[in-house]
């Protein structure tokens, strides 16, 4: 086992160590708290429907396996992993993003016990037809439930204008179609590509000792050979599909979410794109910003708007949203004020208030539990430093943000709008 | 980690509670005035005026600049329903003065801010400014409008309404649209007048220690007001139980379906009272071990979700889950099923400790999160004194099988709330 300590503010640390099979455990101890919180992850997500392990053929998955895998994944032959919870009074869950699918649990008692019920279910599968049958139904329900959400809608209807081929075009859990394909062995052969510890990460934050818990893991992991895992390309363009999508659903106000398309050479932005292009969002539409405050005093949008870079494996834009009762205009706004902003430059007393509220973030993070262990998950996902961040935010310049608006391209963006129901 | 609870004038109180845990100092002014149709619109409206601009800060822009030099300073507004009472909350939280990257006093800044808005609004001739009202007004009716849009909001919104027809409780939380449209500077101008001078206030401090001088300030200006009428908000009127349960369905172009239901409770009051009652929603509709999850949703496939919650001052438990149209009579009768089995003592010992620990469990970590103390502090409102998250974890400790049972004897079906998908063409 590698051990490697991390410091950089204040008194807070916390422990990276490696297992020889690859497996990575991030510990912070918070001795002062009285609950713990903990995240047994991979790396493997919505967009992995295309993959090869150790050289074999490429494979292609259905849409929503990974979502289903984290479903099943709680059947165990002994019994569900909540009724073992329920023993112990831990609350527990899990979910399944683009690019991860996380298991997790909180608690104030019994750590230790959790931490066995945690790290046993995940690394026991029990997949048969007749329970990767039954899950169709409840999954099934789960898709439509998204199908009546207008939020949900209008960001994936955004992607779909966005996307030609990458799957971060396609809903997380899939389609009632696409999940009736996926059977016992389909899964298992996920399970045993992206459930291998070299690809999986565990993340444990809270009134614990780091001592004791690697020798927990260390002892209940199962070793298994380190897989080599190929992940598919998809020939995505750097071109949209189209500029505007919409869809009528119930709904009183409209809500739109204008997307730029970034064009992107390589598939992961550094840490020094997100936090300046993070900055530049604050500077562009935050709300201490002079459009924040004409498109509010305008009436053009609520306190639902915001803004966000959303980027993982090959794929990368930024992202407005919203509701409106006029997005059209709301866009166009953006867009005018962008171009303005690029070439008038940026207030630089705005610049370093908000580099001072993103450092106040920061340090409001390591009051949570559950923020500090979701933010290790990034650590391990992106591997880079918790503290990184903070440096970055403290040294990038004037100069480095403004930079960034080469990300905007107005050829590049699609308004994605959800307009009410007509009479 | 201790909470301390000063009179600072009358109806006014103010509670320290002290945490070494946290980077950050939490305020939070917390103004509880009886709900009624006459005021919930402009009383609601209040904590949103009063946090985007005031005599200092004469537009949103400069306070939210001013914010962002206080390191990302938090200022938030509310308004809820606790009971017979509208809770109007607005709050701040900074970060400690030693993670400044200067030598300011951020929390000197953040009272002074915090105080100011309260008690120096922007404001000429008895009026708050008519643009700021309007700004404010206009985002009010798309905060109610946009209910529809989150259909589960929406129908447990619908089924309070059914409920409680004709009552206070029955008010949406900021008013309805027609409510709002009538609200002028003048108007909301009386309104903060009255709610300095009637409402019952306490104001919650989260802090490794006191910020100096608050509470004397804060007495200072209350006691040169005239305060009076200020409401008893511990108790509030109980659910009562009908003879013949009420049935609404509604149709919409939706997907999904959503069945609400609402129960009267015999066992109401404060938390101090009801440890067992809420062990027994617990059990019924709390975590994936109760009887809703693991049987209406897991045995059947009734359901995605389907859960229970309850607002003990008023004696009510929910029950809401997203059904097909097709599952949602025999999603009602499994329901009503699983509550009977409880009346009935069919449920299993383990059932009845996984309650208790899960309870218990979460109760313990209250003292690690800013957001959930301010919350606890602020909805469990005891007389005459402070109910504590531990003490709270003891009560439940205490509840035996015989009064779960007890509790349920008492759960009666008052309301039943369907949202059902339109019919397609050729169906019934």
């Amino acid at each position: 086992m590698k051990k490697q300590i991390f410091e950089g503010f204040g008194e807070e640390s916390y422990v990276k160590a490696v297992l020889d099979n690859g497996l990575e455990i991030y510990i912070m101890e918070k001795p002062q708290y009285s609950s713990s919180y903990a995240i047994y992850g991979t790396h493997y997500g919505s967009i992995d429907t295309k993959f090869s392990k150790n050289g074999s053929e490429m494979i292609t998955v259905p849409e929503g396996i990974a979502h289903y895998l984290e479903h099943k994944l709680f059947e165990g032959e002994d019994g569900d992993a909540f009724s073992k919870y329920a023993k112990t009074g831990a609350s527990a869950n899990a979910f399944t993003s683009f690019d991860r699918t996380c298991y997790l649990f909180s608690c104030s008692d019994n750590f230790y016990e959790n931490l066995d019920i945690l790290l046993s279910f995940v690394q026991s599968p029990y997949f048969t037809k007749e329970n990767v049958e039954k899950e169709q139904g409840i999954i099934g329900q789960e898709i439509r439930m998204y199908d009546d959400n207008p939020g949900w809608r209008v960001m994936f209807n955004l992607l779909k204008g966005m996307y030609h081929n990458h799957p971060v075009r396609i809903d997380i859990a899939g389609t009632v179609e696409s999940i009736a394909q996926i059977d016992a062995d389909l899964l298992y052969k996920c399970y045993e590509t992206f459930y291998n510890p070299a690809n999986m990460f565990i993340c444990l934050v809270g009134n614990i000792d780091t001592d004791k818990t690697l020798k927990q893991i260390e002892s209940s992991i199962i070793d298994r050979e380190p897989v080599e895992i190929t992940r598919g390309e998809f020939d995505e363009p750097q071109t949209i599909v189209k500029p505007y999508v919409e869809q009528r659903l119930a709904v009183n106000t409209p809500m739109f979410c204008l997307g730029f398309k970034q064009k992107i050479n390589s598939p992961y932005r550094r840490l020094k794109s997100k936090v300046c292009v993070d900055l530049l969002l604050q500077l562009i539409c935050g709300d201490a910003s002079p459009l924040y405050a004409r498109l509010m005093n305008e009436g053009l949008i609520n306190d639902d708007f915001d803004s966000e870079y959303f980027n993982g494996n090959g794929y990368a834009a930024v992202i407005f949203e919203g509701e409106s009762c006029d997005p059209e205009r709301v866009a166009n706004e953006i867009k005018a004020e962008i171009n303005r902003l690029r070439e008038e430059g940026v207030s630089k007393k705005l610049f370093s208030a908000v580099k001072c509220a993103m450092y106040g973030d920061m340090v409001r993070r390591f009051n949570s539990v559950e923020n500090l262990t979701m933010s290790l998950t990034e650590c391990a996902i992106n591997d880079y430093s918790l503290f990184d961040e903070i440096k970055m935010v403290k040294s990038v310049s004037y100069d480095d943000v403004m930079k960034r608006f080469d990300i905007f391209d107005d050829e590049n963006a699609v308004l994605s709008v959800i307009k009410p129901l007509e009479d | 980690m201790s909470a301390k609870i000063t009179q600072l004038s009358n109806g006014v109180e103010g509670v320290f509670i002290k945490n070494d845990r946290f980077n950050t100092t939490s305020i939070s002014f917390n103004f509880y005035v009886p709900l009624s149709s006459d005021t919930v619109a402009e009383y609601a409206l209040l904590p949103f005026v009063m946090t985007t601009c005031s005599a200092g800060y004469p537009d949103f822009s400069a306070l939210n600049f001013k914010l962002a030099k206080l390191y990302g300073a938090n200022l938030s507004a509310s308004a809820e329903k606790v009971g017979d009472y509208q809770l109007l909350k607005i709050a701040i939280s900074t970060i400690d003065d030693r993670f400044a990257l200067d030598d300011e006093s951020l929390c000197d800044s953040a009272v002074e801010m915090l105080t100011q808005l309260i008690f120096e609004p922007k404001a000429e001739n008895g009026a708050f400014c008519e643009d700021d009202v309007q700004r404010e007004k206009r985002k009010a009716i798309e905060h109610i409008r946009g209910d529809l849009a989150q259909k589960r909001v929406y129908a447990k919104k619908r089924l309070i309404e059914e409920m409680y027809k004709g009552e206070a409780y029955g008010l949406p939380k900021c008013g309805t649209e027609e409510q709002v449209e009538k609200i002028t500077g003048k108007s909301l101008y009386a309104a903060w007048q009255q709610l300095l001078s009637s409402a019952f206030l306490r104001i919650n401090v989260i802090s490794r220690s006191m910020p100096q001088g608050l509470f004397d300030k804060i007495s200072q200006k209350f006691d040169a007001l005239t305060r009076d009428n200020i409401p008893d908000c511990t108790s509030s009127t109980p659910t009562p139980a009908v003879k013949t349960p009420n049935t609404v369905i509604e149709k919409m172009d939706v997907a999904q379906g959503k069945l609400c239901m609402g129960f009267s409770s015999e066992l109401y009051g404060d938390d101090s009272k009801t440890a067992a009652l809420t062990v027994m929603c617990d059990i019924f509709g709390g975590g994936p071990y109760s009887r809703l999850f693991t049987n209406v949703r897991e045995k059947y496939s009734l359901c995605y979700y389907c859960a229970s919650s309850s607002v003990k001052a008023k004696g009510l438990i929910t029950v809401d889950s997203g059904i097909e149209k097709e599952n949602a009579t025999k999603a009602e009768k499994e329901i009503l099923n699983q509550l009977d089995m409880i009346k009935q003592n069919l449920f299993t010992d383990e059932e009845f400790e996984s309650s208790i620990k899960s309870i218990t469990d979460s109760f313990k970590s209250y003292n690690d999160s800013q957001g959930l103390l301010d919350a606890w502090y602020s909805l469990k409102i005891v007389k005459d004194r402070l109910l504590f998250p531990e003490e709270a974890a003891e009560d439940i400790l205490k509840v035996t099988r015989n009064d779960v049972v007890y509790a349920a004897r008492g759960v009666k079906l008052h309301t039943v709330y369907k949202l059902l998908p339109n019919d397609k063409e050729g169906e019934n």
